[in-house]
């Protein structure tokens, strides 16, 4: 598949997306860890707030190399990933429906770059 | 908030485009080149190193990175926010004199124009405008 500006466009999208829910988690990661369903909660390992901020920095992490394009085929498959266990565990509000679209885009994203998978 | 965001967000498109320039020179590859047909004449001129230790497309890179590093630091509240600020302005404001003198330089001494580069410009402009707007330098 051919990597056009609109593949480009929807990558850095999702990209910024990604970095800023992850800023936006280290900021106030109980608030955050609100959206996580009760039953989540009784088999974590760590504390909910741990697993928050390791949510952001991986958020922040996959969203920068969608940002610098590279290894674009693996963060856009953990970030789908990433995304399916998100409406997993926090199921499906008014909030967090708006995954469904990134999920998706996420799932294009890594597509894509799949054929091209050196870098 | 707002204001941070959209500072991040463009700090954010300036950081792909200057790691997709990064990219096509470390190939050895022609960019893509919207306007004109002189991308590749002002990317390979002798003034693509302004700063004696590395390519323009590295400093921009580094300063894109700065800027998202900054905005994260004011929105998670890492303190001291006055520092962060002050940092903020200082580096968009010499980004602001640094892409003027750029255009300056594709426009009169290179003579020819560059798409990335124009890009990047408005892209420091439209930070310092953010600035200027929601006074965010206290």
């Amino acid at each position: 598949m051919k990597k056009d500006a609109s593949y480009h466009i929807l990558r850095i999208a999702v990209g910024i997306t990604f970095v800023w829910i992850g800023i936006l988690i280290f900021q106030s990661p109980e608030a955050w860890g609100g959206f996580v369903e009760p039953w989540v909660e009784n088999l974590l390992p760590l504390p909910l707030k741990d697993i928050m901020l390791a949510t952001a920095a991986v958020d922040v992490v996959i969203g920068f190399f969608l940002l610098v394009d590279v290894y674009v085929w693996i963060f856009g498959f953990l970030g789908a990933l990433h995304l399916a266990t998100v409406l997993i565990t926090s199921g499906i509000t008014a909030v967090t429906v708006r995954d469904i679209g990134l999920l998706g885009g996420l799932i294009a994203i890594t597509l894509v770059s799949w054929k091209t998978k050196a870098r | 908030m707002t204001a941070h965001a959209l500072l991040f967000t463009l700090a954010a498109i300036g950081l792909s485009e200057t790691a997709y320039l990064i990219r096509k020179r470390k190939a050895s590859q022609k960019p893509l080149c919207f306007i004109g047909e002189n991308c590749a004449a002002v990317l390979s001129s002798r003034h693509n190193k302004t700063f004696v230790l590395m390519h323009n497309d590295v400093a921009g890179f580094l300063f894109y990175v700065g800027i998202s590093i900054i905005t994260a630091f004011l929105v998670i509240g890492v303190p001291p926010a006055s520092f962060w600020l002050l940092l903020a302005k200082i580096g968009i404001f010499a980004g602001v004199a640094l892409s003027c003198f750029f255009i300056f330089l594709q426009w009169k001494v290179v003579r020819a124009w560059c798409f990335w580069c124009l890009m990047s410009s408005f892209t420091i402009f439209a930070m310092a405008l953010i600035i200027l707007i929601k006074n965010l330098i206290v």
